[in-house]
């Protein structure tokens, strides 16, 4: 038994050093990045400035726009697709005929590479000639007001994810014990009690893991915007990746940029931490 | 750190340049050509490049291409010179980058200008602190297409000025149902600052005025104002326009849908096919301008440098100069029906004779007028993006949208 | 009346990809106005196009060389590290599996930059190398995450059983579990596939020619410096769709198994 002891560490060295390469050292790089300032469009060398970069960060208001967007495009879209999804996964858990034709459906709006989504969204969205409007008879600038045009997004991604948070929660239905059901269904629950009473607080962990998902998921939104709208009309949609990805790969600025793109991962951490404080007291 | 880097990078490239590149003629240099997609038949380019291989013996040139998308390019571009790489010697570059590039030190300086040879605005875009570092190649600019059949029809003429442009939309939109006044690029990016550029300059205005900013002033107000009052007020301009980029505006134009469009002389080619519906239907002209201004087209189009890490800087500064030279740019223009950077070209019988729309862009390419030249032009036109976008979508009063600007530019040209 | 709410699902999923099938086989004259909404006649020219105006062909085999060398080296790398977690009594394995999970949440704009930095001193940018390699962020973690669930699901016993049989670990690991697993195996090489095939951020970033674009950026880049060609973009789009619309249609239960696991045990 003494080589099996010794032994799992060179099993997980491969992947922990390519782990290592790809992210743990570009996150130590980002941070060290984050306190220069570097542009790639300045002759002049790279130079440390401390915190400089992250007093900028707090006076620049169009960051804290982006953090705005961002938050409001993971409140509304999350919050969406859970209700929705939470009503699909209820209308699907009970078997039927055609399940799995049904489920190879709803996969499809998560499997499309979210570029190609935005796309065949943007052609929709078109005011003119897309066929949203057509069909609605209505007159909606979709992606040029800044009153609709990070609702759109939300639309798109509501689309996209919903069946997603289905999936996760029928399989969450289905761990909830037959007896329950049974039980209520004698003492004659309605079924608002049913669901309030057993469903929910049983379902309740996995809500939260799907939520933990779709709200990362969401607060790093970058493909959908990018295609959608570029992060215009007066920057109403441009969120933290976008401006982060404009500031790197557009202004150049390597320095202000990695700052930026250390906010996003301080935020994702953040969301990340709560949500697992969350779940432990719920397990508990 | 920094050195050992270089080293690595050095070594990368070197293996890379070893594996990529298909194996030189003995004695031979091989010249790399990056530019953008051309429209048509590539092989017009060839033959010119053939041509000048034929005159210089011992050196052959390579084309690579790009994608068209031009922030892409940019990003290609700042990414390898920046890494000093030698894998290509002479580049394609927008008019809006030499300023940035030539202070990083990226291009190698092409000495001065022939006076005269060049359009006044691409002659302008491409100096910095006083020396030429690129050779304008092709130019663009703004123009104003009008259904000549509808302002025939209500026996009025093209208008000259802005307000004029107001009074005949509203006209005949009035008695045409379901005619849009005018149409034009108002999403937020590149396009967007380009027409915007196009009311201040006609006004008078400017963004910088020798490295100061000027935007928040009177004529831009009045101008800016002018652009957003066609939306919100005179409602000659849908507001889906906060969405147009080229193409979406030609596409209405092009079904009829609109009187006036505001778009580069690509369109033209597009308006002449005959299941076109305004086939026939389609005239030009100069872009209005404000009662007391000149008509301020906004400048575009591509220039050649050399990479100054390129190790080959004689018989590259020779390509550049063959292709923008005077027989390249005729025979490039008479093949694709892209517009040369000579003015003199434009008395060109040849030319003329076979793509005379080309010709009547001379006057258009004259006035044209270069986007502010600075070499943090990129971050500038973010800023004036998302306040013209603001202006235009009604978030912000012109005025503000201006102060917002004003104030954010001198924060990036300061912090310099 | 839950048969009228299933119906509404199905077409709320399915109407976007059928009004892009409908916009691809539109004559190009007909894509500027609405009505009608369906084509006089189907067309394939937009079809015919990209594949001979443009460099689809390639970018399409780009995507399935990418998304195909990321699933082997997620998969072989993921089965290692999962096999020691799950049979091999790794002292300190929730604090690893807590690892894997948050190295999984990373944002992906949070790295690129000093990625790209070191992509480029490595001489990789604009290969499909630079894209495998990075996608490790998202593969390698997922892949571990999901095989350590399905190995967990085997009984010990067996691992045991077969290194009393005079099996080296490895050996077990290729002769005993990984056919047990092949399943749980077929689940994740779907899941790991899937997003590498969608990816976009990284390899907008890294790739600058079609010698290494991958679909989703092309499309996204679809080429015209001022034209933009909606029945082309559509019909890109169509083809795009199709490999994962395949994948998703033979595999739902694997790919569903797979997308549970991976959240039953957080």
């Amino acid at each position: 038994m003494r080589t099996e002891r010794e032994q799992p560490w060179r099993y997980l060295a491969p992947a922990a050093l390519l782990l290592g390469i790809v992210t743990v050292y570009p996150l130590a790089h980002v941070v060290w990045l984050s306190l220069e300032r570097r542009s790639l469009l300045d002759p002049a060398p790279p130079s440390f400035t401390g915190l400089d970069n992250y007093a900028r960060l707090a006076a620049d208001e169009r960051f804290w726009n982006a953090l705005g967007n961002t938050a409001y495009f993971v409140a509304v879209s999350v919050s969406l697709e859970l209700v929705l999804g939470l009503a699909f996964a209820l209308a699907l858990q009970r078997p039927f005929r055609g399940r799995a034709a049904l489920y190879g459906i709803i996969l499809l709006p998560w499997a499309v590479p979210t570029a190609v989504s935005a796309r065949m969204w943007e052609w929709m969205f078109e005011p003119d000639i897309g066929v949203l409007n057509y069909v609605l008879g209505a007159q909606v600038n979709w992606l040029g007001s800044p009153a609709w045009a990070l609702n759109a997004a939300v639309l798109m991604d509501v689309w996209k994810s919903t069946p997603f948070v289905a999936l996760l929660l029928i399989a969450g239905l289905q761990s909830i014990p037959q007896d329950l059901y049974r039980a209520a269904a004698v003492d004659g629950a309605s079924r608002w009690t049913v669901l309030r009473r057993i469903t929910l607080p049983l379902l309740a962990p996995m809500i939260l893991v799907a939520l933990l998902f779709r709200t990362i998921d969401a607060f790093r939104v970058f493909d959908a915007i990018y295609v959608l709208t570029g992060g215009g009309p007066a920057d109403s949609t441009e969120t933290l990746s976008i401006y982060t990805y404009k500031m790197l790969f557009q202004s150049l600025e390597f320095g202000y940029g990695s700052a930026l793109a250390v906010s996003v991962f301080a935020c994702v951490a953040l969301i990340a931490g709560a949500y697992v404080f969350l779940l432990r007291r719920i397990l508990q | 750190m920094l050195s050992r880097r270089r080293f690595i990078a050095t070594l990368g490239a070197a293996a890379l340049a070893g594996c990529g590149r298909p194996a030189r003629e003995r004695g031979a240099t091989t010249l790399v050509f990056k530019h953008g997609k051309l429209f048509g038949d590539p092989r017009a380019l060839r033959a010119l490049i053939d041509e000048f291989e034929r005159a210089h013996p011992g050196v052959a040139v390579r084309e690579e291409t790009l994608p068209a998308s031009s922030d892409e390019q940019h990003q290609f571009y700042a990414i390898n010179l920046q890494a000093r790489s030698e894998a290509f010697d002479v580049l394609a570059v927008d008019i809006i980058w030499v300023a940035g590039f030539a202070r990083a030190g990226w291009l190698r300086e092409l000495g001065a200008l022939e006076p005269g040879a060049f359009f006044d605005g691409p002659a302008e875009a491409v100096t910095w602190e006083g020396k030429a570092y690129a050779l304008p190649w092709f130019v663009d600019a703004g123009l104003l297409y009008y259904r000549k059949d509808l302002l025939e029809k209500y026996g009025l003429a093209p208008p000259e000025t802005w307000h004029d442009l107001v009074g005949v939309a509203r006209e005949v939109a009035g008695r045409v149902p379901g005619m849009h006044g005018f149409v034009w690029q108002g999403k937020q990016y590149e396009g967007l600052v380009c027409n915007a550029l196009e009311y201040l300059h006609s006004n008078g205005g400017a963004v910088l005025a020798d490295g100061r900013v000027v935007l928040d002033s009177p004529q831009n107000r009045e101008a800016l104002a002018l652009m957003t009052d066609l939306v919100h007020r005179y409602r000659v301009t849908p507001a889906s326009v906060t969405t147009a980029t080229e193409e979406p505006s030609r596409h209405l134009f092009g079904q009829g849908r609109a009187l006036f469009l505001r778009n580069w002389p690509y369109a033209w080619r597009a308006f002449q096919d005959p299941s076109s519906r305004v086939h026939g239907k389609v005239g030009i002209a100069e872009l209005p301008r404000f009662p007391d201004g000149r008509s301020a087209p906004t400048l575009g189009g591509w220039q050649l440098a050399v990479n100054a890490a390129s190790l080959h800087q004689e018989e590259s500064k020779a390509l550049v100069k063959f292709l923008t030279g005077e027989k390249a740019q005729r025979r490039l223009a008479v093949a694709y029906g892209f517009q040369p950077a000579r003015p003199a070209l434009y008395r060109d019988a040849e030319l003329l004779a076979t793509q005379p729309f080309v010709g009547r862009l001379a006057r258009v390419f004259a006035a044209a007028r270069p986007r502010p030249v600075t070499p943090q032009y990129v971050r500038v036109s973010q800023v004036l993006q998302s306040d013209f976008s603001a202006a235009i979508s009604g978030l912000r009063t012109p005025q503000a949208a201006l102060a917002h600007a004003q104030r954010r530019i001198e924060a990036i040209l300061g912090a310099d | 009346m839950r048969v009228l709410a299933l119906a509404l699902l199905a077409a709320y999923c399915l109407a976007p990809f059928l009004w892009q099938v409908v916009t691809s086989l539109k004559p190009a004259a007909e894509l500027v106005s609405l009505p009608p909404l369906l084509p006089s006649r189907p067309s394939a020219e937009h079809y015919v196009a990209i594949f001979a105006g443009h460099p689809l062909a390639r970018i399409v085999a780009n995507s399935a060389i990418v998304a195909a060398c990321t699933t082997a080296l997620a998969l072989a790398l993921g089965a290692l590290a999962a096999y020691a977690l799950s049979m091999l009594r790794v002292r300190g394995r929730a604090a690893v599996l807590g690892v894997v999970l948050a190295i999984s949440m990373f944002p992906p704009i949070a790295t690129v930059s000093p990625l790209f930095l070191l992509l480029s001193a490595l001489g990789l940018r604009d290969t499909l190398a630079a894209l495998v390699l990075t996608y490790c962020t998202f593969s390698l973690p997922l892949a571990v995450w999901l095989l350590a669930s399905f190995f967990d699901a085997l009984p010990r016993e067996l691992y045991v059983a077969a290194r009393v049989d005079g099996c080296s670990a490895l050996g077990a690991l290729w002769r005993v579990v990984l056919p047990l697993a092949a399943p749980g195996m077929l689940a994740a090489a779907l899941l790991v596939f899937i997003f590498a095939w969608n990816e976009f951020l990284f390899a907008l970033a890294f790739t600058a020619t079609e010698a290494s674009r991958t679909l989703p950026v092309g499309i996204a880049l679809f080429p015209g410096l001022h034209e933009v060609p909606y029945g082309e973009i559509a019909a890109a789009s169509v083809v795009a769709t199709l490999p994962v619309v395949a994948l998703a249609f033979a595999f739902q239960r694997r790919i569903v198994e797979g997308l549970t696991a991976g959240a039953v045990k957080g």
